[in-house]
């Protein structure tokens, strides 16, 4: 038992600080002002605080952070994405994971797992293989492999999917992971809050003062606050911020649901994937089984459940693991997702000056937190964009060159 | 499962349908500029509100508009394309 | 000794039906009926399970399924709700989540060191070093999770029905049986649901020593009876509500799934523990599974108890441990007044000694914590919330009954979108605003005094009528009177602690202290942080204890924390009743049976599943395929092309509809002629494409790929209402089978069915007609996509059968053979087609794969066209191009998407189609290679699996020489 939990032990009284201060009363200007206390928002400033000294930070959330996506996504991390630059962007998210407990000094149970993308047909083979090559030609541990390497790392797998949709192959990824998403949002949050910037839950943004087609300052329900940098970072919700702005963008809002099952002991050790039977699927450290599927099929602005979403599921879980019949689903949530035409986000400046968006995150947003974060950082901190997000940049669909993403639509989470 | 009306075959579950997205306006393509085109072919307006949508009943192959209030996932009506003042 | 007491009127156990079966290898024996917890404890059996985290004996809490410390496995199951699941014969159970037993559990020692496990221990540690994380994971992993699976545990198929009523009721207590009557009476169909094996509520066990309730219920139920257009159904939960009243029915055989056109939620409420330390030992219950365990399964639930309340209900339960022969020690009461009225009265009545004013500051432990051997008893101040332990006094006694007060079980009303709000005279949250046709009454609505609970039933139905556009009288239901049934902080602090709040996941009073000091102080980052609520009872007996310490924290009312969200499912539901029977439809072509016959290996395309390739015995599929190839190329060969989409497009304005949709031209086009018909997206990216045959002036019959013909029919409907044009569409998909007569010798055969002129110079490539063929008169269209000479005949589906099987007899002595869509693909390869989906993906525009030839620009109009014209502006960045492998290349083979590098070794593209041409004697395919590349003779190179670079060239196509020598598409 280390050593950290001895104190706990020994102590009267609790010794552990705040993880934030309870801010109350925004101060009348801040140097930049970000909309989200989500994992993205966070992320956001803690790296503008870490990585450029900018600390003069507010962070507006309309709920409690970490409450939006960050809190109901199933929590896969992975980069094995099908185009270069979509797999460099979350390969760096994937480097910064890997030590994200040690820099923020949390254990976020980030635990890597390896991560199968399960392949039904001959078509989805070929994108697996499609994706492996692209992977690998950029350095990451991705690559094609048979049933028997399925079954070999998870020998409870129905390979016939009882069946229905006998399994070819799989795309096997290494460095698949899943973490304990929360988690990920505390640890931002408290090295953001350590670092000088405020922290402001309940706080909604009702307005974005914009003169001459620059940031003035944001309309809060805490009062106005004079700033010349606003970063969106609100999934689910960007097109209520850009309408504020009257920035266009291609996102609507479609519901991504999920489910999780009672704890067992652990037999799940990877994380599996089948773009066929819309399933994901892993085992957390609690021991539950977390499960998400497709979208939901049209727009809607809210969180409600629905039947055919835990149904459709779990008759896919059962082909793929018939014993599961009689173990119990707890819960079931959704989340609103903001979705572009070509499975990218949508990050940097915008035709509003000093307006910053990360925006777009679709389904994918939780593994992209830490390179988000330091990304939108570095753009708002230097006014430009890294190269490494120049393809996820909004004025792409104008200029019609949608990044590559588009091509493995039948890929999942 | 919710349930839609199609205005021909009546109430339905939603399984039966699919979404076609917001009406828009298409701009005339012999006088937009690119740029007002390319907004029309990416853009959306994706704030919740009110909206009059495209939706398709698959099994009668129909096609009609539904005003939703796309935050509460309410209908108000729903009728034939070009047959909204007859409601 | 046995703690089954005598026969209790109103039982629920069948005492000539008795079962036996072992519990952790000893001999129990219940009768039919009961629980699986009832039995143990009338075999007096206190050890039960263990908690999740510290391993702490647990036994019964609620008896109102949320016991998830009794989680047993029979071997076959596994986290089995002991309070709620029946006994059987023969079952052989242990308790999940131990080691070594559920007595001498080894991983009890963790209960020691619980002050090394603060809340949120987990982030605190192991993550430093961090090579050691996966070691302490491993052990964290192992610690967690309840029961283990049973990998043969077989797939169950449930049942899942439909069920349409006026009137769903969720709850089948007096308020609830009192609404389904009134409901019944006014001529609604009425379904009334109650997850207990009988129904009833609270008359089944709240009784205050009294008959009274038994003959009350009977009354009800008698009633209920005479009513055919009620259906009750016990033994069945409410799993959840979804949008337009929809309610899925958990029952042992599967789900139903009810669609109501109003609701009543008459859930009541669950009782909720007062917090001291030691509130989880085995032998302290909630009175109302102390009560249970009386009168439904006739089970003593101590000898000799106290009952610590701070309601009523505390009176009762005391009076019925009296009835059932319990001596009750004493009556611990956290309110200064105490109870005052007849029950009160009648407890004092009865010798047993009430102390105002006062709380249980910790219950004694046997050894072990095996059960309860006393409780210290002390002054309480009930505003601070403070116990004074100078005053402590020792009562010995062997359990313990808490009545402390409810909380309503409202999820189903969460769901369905109600506001609540906390009621200062119940102290309890109740709806403030429901959503239209959802309506609450009795307990969970704050009604408590029976004869109110079953007003409020009938007021409920009477709105519920006025819901349904009935006319109802109105109907008043008194305010609440009196003493509020819950306390508004029954927690009792104490220095050791061990005051559990979440029995699922044992937390403690201080748990929630420190995670407020932390910073978690929002309910749901409290939620998030402490677990609270998140076990698998779902906090269904602890969020409400967490939102009023939370609210006592921070120093606001209750109302000001609100509740977190509550989400389906109300019990956990088993995957099995959910997924229910599984099914993967397809669709089949009319020549299905014959093509299974003749060995065919299937695949799937779109929704269809059609032949791959004939098996052959002794024959690789690889070989069978360049087989089927080569018999096109040398004689014939005939495929099912059966699954194309296939459209009718019919009126005075078809050719002007297809101008618009496709990018050809299709005014000029002659009856008889058919054109290419490639269809773009808005932006410009190809989707689909096919032949348009002009069959008359005003008629189109359009081919659309196999995937697309729903969403290409779909969107042409769309199209044509936004265009008003005077056409119709018909979709003829299923109603037309198509076959594919294909090779040198395909016209030879043909002729032998049909007296028409079909030779080349008669019929020629790209034209269509209309002839009989076997006596079926048949569209036939000249399309080359495989071959140079092949007829693709459309025939009604009803007689495709026949005249495939014509054609193949007519071609025997031609060694006509059938082939799959395996040797379709190496065909249409060969003759440099290449694939819409295959060969492109969601983003190629059509000068990236070379069709500039297909687009009419100059058209005042098509799908895709303004975007082109932007496209066009841009640089194009890869092309597909037709390109060989070096003759007599032997080295290792590329598969289809390896990529194209360049010298500097950046990636230029992939490789789309591929594979051995017996024919043309050489490797072939597609590939997107650099646009500098892309002239006939050009080089590039293709990094194989391996890493192996292949070179490969440039060619013209047809990659098979053609006879007329011309180019073609």
């Amino acid at each position: 038992m280390p050593l950290r939990l001895l104190k706990y032990a020994l102590s009267r009284e609790h010794p552990a600080p705040r993880f934030f201060r309870a801010c109350e009363k925004p101060k009348d200007s801040y140097d930049v002002v970000i909309i989200g206390g989500g994992g993205h928002g966070l992320a956001a400033a803690y790296y503008l605080a870490k990585d450029h000294g900018i600390t003069n930070v507010a962070v507006l959330e309309r709920g409690y952070i970490g409450g939006g996506n960050t809190g109901r996504n199933t929590t896969i991390v992975r980069s094995n994405y099908l185009t270069p630059e979509g797999v460099n962007f979350y390969n760096a998210s994937v480097k910064l994971f890997e030590d994200l407990s040690q820099d923020l000094n949390l254990n976020l149970f980030y635990s890597t797992r390896g991560h199968f993308t399960l392949a039904h047909t001959e078509s989805a083979m070929r994108t697996m293989r499609w994706r492996a090559e692209v992977n690998k030609h950029v350095g990451v541990e991705s690559y094609v492999v048979g049933p028997d390497e399925i079954s070999k790392a998870c020998p409870q797998l129905d390979i016939s999917c009882s069946g229905q949709a006998p399994i070819l192959g799989a795309l096997y990824h290494a460095p698949g992971s899943v973490a304990r998403h929360d988690a990920v949002a505390w640890g931002y949050a408290r090295g953001a809050d350590q670092r000088g910037v405020e922290i402001y839950q309940n706080t909604e943004v009702t307005g974005i003062d914009v003169q001459g087609g620059k940031v003035r300052g944001v309309h809060t329900s805490r009062g106005y606050i004079a700033t010349n940098k606003v970063l969106s970072a609100v999934a689910g919700f960007t097109p209520r911020v850009c309408k504020m702005v009257d920035v266009q963008t291609p996102i609507v809002i479609q519901p991504l649901q999920a489910c999780v099952s009672e704890p067992m002991k652990p037999w799940l050790d990877t994380i599996l994937v089948s773009g066929s039977l819309h399933v994901y699927v892993s085992q957390s450290s609690r021991g539950e089984l977390v499960m998400g599927s497709s979208l939901d099929p049209y727009e809607v602005h809210s969180t409600r459940s629905s039947l055919d979403f835990v149904e459709g599921l779990t008759s896919h879980i059962l082909d793929m693991f018939p014993f599961l019949s009689n173990v119990k689903i707890v819960r079931q949530w959704a989340g609103m997702a903001d979705i572009t035409p070509d499975f990218a986000p949508i990050m940097g400046k915008t035709p509003v000056d000093g307006f910053y968006l990360d925006a777009g995150w679709g389904t994918w947003g939780f593994k992209a937190t830490p390179i988000s974060g330091k990304s939108m950082a570095e753009t708002i901190a230097k006014d430009k964009a890294p190269e490494l997000i120049h393809s996820f940049r909004l004025s792409r669909f104008e200029e019609y060159e949608l990044t590559g993403e588009k091509g493995a639509a039948s890929v999942g989470h | 499962m919710k349930l839609l009306k199609c205005p021909v075959n009546g109430e339905r579950p939603l399984s039966e349908f699919v979404f076609g997205g917001e009406v828009r306006e298409m701009p005339d393509p012999n006088t937009c500029s690119d740029q007002e085109w390319a907004a029309y072919v990416h853009y959306r307006n994706g704030a919740p509100g009110m909206k009059k949508e495209w939706w398709y009943h698959g099994p009668s192959g129909t096609w009609f508009i539904a005003e939703r209030d796309t935050m509460l996932d309410e209908v108000a009506r729903t009728y034939l394309y070009g047959q909204e003042e007859k409601q | 000794m046995s703690m089954r007491l005598p026969k209790q009127n109103g039982e629920w156990i069948n005492r000539s039906k008795p079962v036996k079966f072992t519990f952790e290898g000893a001999n129990f024996e219940g009768y039919e009926g009961d629980t699986i917890s009832s039995a143990l404890w009338a075999g007096n059996e206190r050890i039960l399970g263990r908690s999740f985290k510290y391993h702490r004996p647990r036994g019964v809490l609620s008896l109102a399924n949320h016991d998830v410390n009794v989680m047993v496995t029979d071997t076959v199951d596994t986290n089995m709700r002991g309070d709620v699941v029946a006994v059987k014969a023969g079952m052989k159970l242990t308790a999940v989540n131990t080691e070594g037993g559920v007595r001498n559990d080894r991983s009890r020692y963790i209960d020691k060191m619980a002050k090394l496990l603060p809340v949120g221990f987990y982030y605190k540690a192991f993550h430093t070093p961090k090579s050691m994380f996966p070691f302490w994971e491993n052990i964290i992993r192992k610690a967690a999770g309840l029961g283990v699976v049973n990998f043969e545990y077989p797939r169950i198929l449930k049942r899942k029905t439909h069920r349409h009523c006026d009137l769903l009721i969720v709850g089948a207590g007096p308020t609830g049986l009192t609404a389904a009557i009134v409901a019944a009476k006014n001529g609604l169909e009425v379904v009334i649901v109650d997850e207990n094996a009988q129904a009833g509520g609270s008359l089944t066990y709240d009784r205050a020593g009294s008959p009274e309730p038994l003959s009350q219920l009977q009354e009800l139920m008698a009633e209920v009876a005479r009513h055919s257009n009620i259906t009750l159904m016990t033994g069945s939960y409410a799993a959840g509500y979804y949008t337009d009243h929809l309610v899925p029915i958990v029952r042992p055989d599967g789900i139903v799934k009810v669609r109501a056109r109003a609701v009543i939620v008459a859930s009541g409420v669950f009782e909720q523990p007062p917090v001291f330390r030691n509130n989880d030992l085995p032998g302290v219950m909630l009175g109302s599974a102390a009560q249970r365990l009386i009168y439904r399964y006739a089970v003593k639930p101590f000898n000799n108890g106290v009952v610590v309340t701070a309601n009523a209900h505390g009176y009762r339960v005391a009076l019925d441990l009296l009835q059932a022969g319990c001596k009750v020690s004493a009556v611990i009461d956290l309110r200064a007044n105490g109870e005052s009225g007849p029950l009160a009265a009648e407890v004092a009545r009865k010798g047993v000694a009430v102390r105002k004013g006062s709380c249980i500051y910790e219950v004694l432990p046997q050894a072990g914590n095996m059960g309860v051997r006393g409780v210290q008893v002390c002054n309480y101040d009930e505003e601070r919330a403070e116990a004074d332990a100078s005053s402590i006094e020792t009562i010995e006694c062997d359990g313990v009954a808490m009545c402390a007060g409810w909380a309503p079980a409202a999820a189903l009303l969460y769901q369905a979108g109600t506001a609540m709000r906390y009621d200062n005279e119940v102290h309890q949250f109740v709806p403030n605003r429901l959503p239209e046709g959802v309506f609450a009454a009795g307990k969970v609505n704050g009604v408590y005094k029976l004869e109110d609970r079953m007003h409020d039933g009938a007021r409920a139905v009477a709105e519920a009528m006025r819901h349904l556009g009935m006319d109802a009288p109105a109907v008043t239901v008194a305010a609440h009177a009196g003493a509020a049934p819950s306390h508004p902080y029954p927690v009792v602090p104490h220095p050791n602690a061990k005051n559990f709040v979440d029995f699922d996941e044992d937390l403690q009073v201080k748990d929630f202290i420190n995670a407020a000091k932390e910073g978690f102080d929002n309910i749901e980052l409290m939620k998030r942080f402490t677990t609270v609520g998140m076990g698998p009872s779902q906090g269904k007996h602890s969020n409400m204890n967490a939102i009023r310490i939370l609210a006592r924290i921070r120093g606001v009312a209750p109302e000001k924390i609100g509740t977190t969200t509550a989400r389906p499912f109300f019990h956990p539901t088993p995957i099995g009743h959910l997924g229910g029977r599984s099914f993967h439809p397809h669709r089949v072509t009319a020549m299905h049976s014959w093509h299974k016959a003749a060995g065919a290996v299937l695949s799937e395309g779109g929704v269809w599943v059609r032949p791959a390739y004939y098996a052959k015995p002794g024959m690789s599929a690889q070989d069978i395929v360049q087989d089927e190839a080569m018999s096109v190329r040398t004689s014939a060969g005939m495929i099912d092309a059966s699954t194309l989409g296939k459209i009718e497009i019919c009126g005075p304005d078809a050719s002007h509809f297809l101008e618009r949709f496709y990018t050809g031209s299709y005014g000029s086009q002659k009856v008889g002629e058919i054109r290419f018909a490639l269809l773009l997206d808005e932006a410009g990216v190809v989707v689909d494409d096919g032949v348009a045959a002009r069959i008359a002036d005003d008629k189109f019959y359009v081919s659309t790929n196999t995937a697309n013909a729903a969403p290409v029919y779909r969107e042409m409907q769309r199209w044509l209402q936004k265009w008003k044009l005077n056409v119709w569409l018909i979709n003829v998909t299923g109603a037309y089978a198509a076959m594919n007569l294909a090779g040198p010798n395909a016209c030879k055969i043909l002729s032998k069915l049909t007296s028409d002129d079909i030779s080349e110079k008669a019929f020629p490539a790209s034209h269509f007609m209309e002839a009989k063929v076997a006596g079926v008169t048949a569209r036939i269209l000249r399309v080359n996509f495989v071959a140079e000479q092949a007829y693709e005949i459309h025939v009604p589906a009803p007689q495709a059968r026949a005249v495939w099987e014509a054609i193949m007899e007519a071609g025997a002595q031609e060694g006509l053979r059938p082939f799959g869509t395996d040797a379709q693909r190496l065909l249409r390869l060969e003759m440099g087609n290449h694939l819409v989906s295959h060969d492109t993906d969601g983003l190629t525009n059509p000068f990236e794969i070379g069709a500039e030839w297909a687009l009419r620009m100059g058209k005042p109009f098509f799908v895709g066209q303004r975007s082109l014209k932007i496209i066009a502006k841009r640089s194009v960045t890869k092309r597909l191009v037709p390109y060989m492998l070096d003759e007599g290349y032997s080295g290792e083979m590329p598969q289809e998407c390896n990529l194209v590098i360049n010298a500097s070794g950046e990636i230029k593209g992939r490789v789309t189609s591929i594979a051995f041409s017996r024919s043309v004697g050489r490797v072939i395919g597609f590939a997107y290679v650099d646009p500098a590349d892309v002239a006939p003779g050009s080089r590039f190179q293709i990094r194989a699996d391996s890493g192996a670079m292949v070179n490969a060239t440039v060619v013209k196509t047809p990659f098979i020489k053609s006879s007329n020598e011309g180019d073609q598409a």
